[in-house]
């Protein structure tokens, strides 16, 4: 069990409405990634789920039961602070085993469970040490170890991996996609890191000014972002932006023109959309050197060498700061100052109207499995 | 200087006006108690000796054995002392605790409001407040008994108290409280198993200062709401070495020495404590 249903949540502090109606369901043993820039009510809508913090209008419904006025451990939840929130003067034994002693759990049955989600977590040698003591890795283990041991049918998390070095998130990213995996059971995962979100989740949910920008399986957002918000949010570095103006729509997509040049994108077209100033994104790993459907040349102004991959920024004509990025080979030939002729295939291209929201692009992308467009249940 | 660090370089001239600086205070605090522990060593009769000598002749703890004789109820002030501090210091911190928790965590109305009353009435020493609270006792019928002494001591250490531990329990992260809650702890549960054993060096040091407080205060209360000699706590027994024509100068300076003992040795004993309690903000989580 584990199904959960938000209907149209609002959130309100004082008169600042944070939480702006969000609809959302999660089916039971899912993984869902909520991401969204600093301040966008992630953790404020986790809070409310955790029954932390009150709901101001809508439904959180759990399990066919609504929880608006459950308190938290009525609502088979268990979370995981960003903090790790672990008592400082208890054992790393008596963390863990902090829940069971709430419920009264008899010692020996107790004794098992704390045991058992230690030996999951390889906290079995650290069990009589203090959270002082313990790397920032082994305190994380714990926190999710005290969330373990109450079976919750929910695990909410926020933020956990956020204090831990690079490395270390890297190896607990894997270890909690296999929690995930031998629990089974739904996991909400709060994070403003795009890779955790794309590497852990079935489904992402971005999250904008405390709305849902889009909500959908990993690759389905980085392959059909349905706005500029999510486009420019997910991929790492930024989509580019490019203003162009509209020539003309038919059956094989929308004509627009940058910089004199036109390109067909293959998008549903619309119609009416003639002279209209529409906004063409790119991905920078889509930008190759030399000709294409589209050609852009720039003059690199800063070059970053990281080996696997350079990442040339440049400025666009008409622009001062350096608005333009391409990912293209570690070994590339480029130098800044430079003029770099860099080409992009209309297949790749992304478009949008003035109003941010994305063409729907119609392109087969044979490369991609279509089953990991569609989030798994 | 044997310290490496920049920041703890001086040139000899500031080191000078440093060791000067320290030694001008320390004399003002501690000459008292030398010339008093000195007073106590000598025998009477040299005391009024002129010229005055600060070093004594015939030095002898002689006045440490013989007080015991001319004031028999010594042992008795001096225990009541103790025992007044004692119980009005538990008294102090089972009040101040939960309440300090509740202006910590506790959002309700008139919070703020007292809290400044609080702060306020450390402007009135108890002192200012006799006639009324005089009368207080009289009505409540408690003159003439231990509480006369601790109910006031108490009351007065009760404001300062509870800023004290309710600053160093806001420092406790809300987060594990909220844990706590989202695991199925109650209120009190919480209080007890998370918030207690934290904030123990902070009440610590509100027992410490309760302890101090009420100690060094507690005369003022004995003199005015207690006639009974044996409620009376030492300062006020001291009286005793009072005679009709001479006081005994080497027997009160060692019976107050005795007196300052049980203060020394509290704070001796806790002021790891009260160092670490005041300077805590770095609660490990
Ligand atoms: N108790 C509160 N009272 C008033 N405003 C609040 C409160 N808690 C959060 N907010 C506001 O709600 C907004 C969203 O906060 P929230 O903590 O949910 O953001 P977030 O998405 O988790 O951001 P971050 O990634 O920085 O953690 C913020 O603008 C914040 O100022
Ligand atoms: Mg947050």
């Amino acid at each position: 069990m584990g199904q959960l249903n938000f209907s149209n949540i609002h959130k309100r502090f004082g008169a600042a409405e944070i939480i702006k109606g969000i609809d959302l369901e999660v089916e039971e043993g899912e993984f869902v990634v909520f991401v969204g820039p600093s301040g966008c009510g992630k953790s404020t809508l986790l809070r409310m789920l955790a029954g932390l913090e009150e709901v101001t209008q809508g439904d959180i419904v759990i399990d066919g039961v609504k929880v608006n006025e459950l308190p938290p451990v009525k609502r088979g939840i268990a979370m995981v602070f960003q903090s790790y929130a672990l008592y400082p003067h208890m054992t790393v034994f008596e963390n863990i085993a902090f829940p069971l002693r709430v419920e009264r759990t008899k010692e020996e049955e107790l004794r098992k469970k704390v045991e058992a989600a230690a030996r999951i977590l390889q906290l079995d040698q650290r069990l009589e040490q203090k959270p002082g003591q313990l790397s920032g890795g082994q305190r994380q283990r714990v926190a999710i170890g005290r969330a373990i041991v109450r079976e919750p049918k929910i695990f909410l998390f926020d933020e956990p991996l956020s204090n831990l070095d690079a490395a270390l998130r890297a190896e607990m990213r894997i270890e909690l996609t296999k929690l995930h995996k031998r629990l089974k059971a739904t996991m909400i995962y709060v994070t403003h890191d795009q890779v955790e979100a794309m590497t852990m989740a079935d489904r992402i949910v971005v999250l904008n000014g405390g709305e849902i920008a889009q909500n959908g399986a990993p690759l389905e957002l980085y392959h059909k972002p349905e706005n500029l918000f999510v486009a420019g949010f997910i991929g790492n570095p930024k989509m580019n932006f490019l203003p162009v103006t509209c020539k003309g729509a038919g059956p094989d997509g929308v004509k627009v023109e940058y910089d004199g040049r036109t390109i067909t994108v293959p998008v549903a077209p619309r119609q009416g959309m003639e002279g209209r100033r529409l906004t063409l994104g790119i991905r920078p790993e889509d930008i190759q050197i030399g000709k294409g459907e589209l050609d852009i040349p720039v003059a690199p102004s800063v070059i970053e060498r990281l080996g696997a991959n350079t990442v040339v920024y440049a400025a666009l004509p008409g622009s001062d700061t350096e608005n333009y990025c391409a990912l293209i080979a570690g070994s590339a030939p480029v130098r800044a100052e430079e003029t770099l002729e860099t080409g992009v295939f209309a297949k790749d291209c992304h478009l949008f109207d003035e109003g941010g929201v994305a063409f729907e692009r119609q392109v087969e992308m044979t490369e991609v499995d279509p089953e990991l467009l569609v989030a798994t249940g | 200087m044997k310290s490496n660090a920049m920041i703890d370089r001086y040139r000899w001239y500031e080191v000078i006006g440093i060791y000067a600086g320290v030694l001008l205070f320390l004399t003002f605090v501690l000459a008292p108690f030398v010339e008093g522990f000195l007073v106590s060593l000598k025998p009477l009769t040299y005391l009024f000796s002129s010229p005055y000598k600060f070093w004594p002749q015939n030095a002898s703890f002689d006045a440490y054995f013989t007080m015991w004789e001319r004031v028999p109820l010594l042992g008795r002030y001096i225990f009541n002392s103790i025992l007044i501090s004692t119980v009005g210091t538990i008294i102090g911190v089972i009040l101040i605790t939960p309440a300090a928790y509740a202006f910590a965590r506790f959002d309700f109305r008139g919070r703020g409001p007292l809290l400044g009353a609080f702060l306020a009435v450390n402007m009135f020493s108890g002192a200012v407040l006799l006639i009324p609270l005089y009368r207080l006792m009289r009505s409540f019928g408690l003159l003439n008994t231990y509480f006369a002494m601790i109910v006031p001591g108490v009351a007065f250490v009760i404001p300062t108290g509870i800023w004290l531990l309710r600053t160093y329990m806001l420092r406790i992260p809300q987060e594990l409280e909220e844990a706590a809650l989202a695991d199925g702890a109650s209120r009190f549960y919480t209080f007890r198993r998370v918030i207690l054993p934290l904030a123990m060096p902070g009440i610590s040091v509100v027992a410490i200062y309760a302890f101090l407080t009420i100690y060094a205060q507690q005369f003022i209360y004995a003199l005015t709401f207690n006639s009974k000699t044996e409620y009376m706590p030492l300062p006020v027994g001291l009286y005793a070495f009072f005679g009709r024509q001479d006081v005994i100068w080497n027997e009160l300076m060692a019976a107050s020495f005795l007196g300052v003992l049980p203060v020394f040795v509290v704070f001796i004993y806790l002021q790891r404590y009260l160092v670490a309690g005041m300077t805590a903000g770095a609660l490990k989580t």
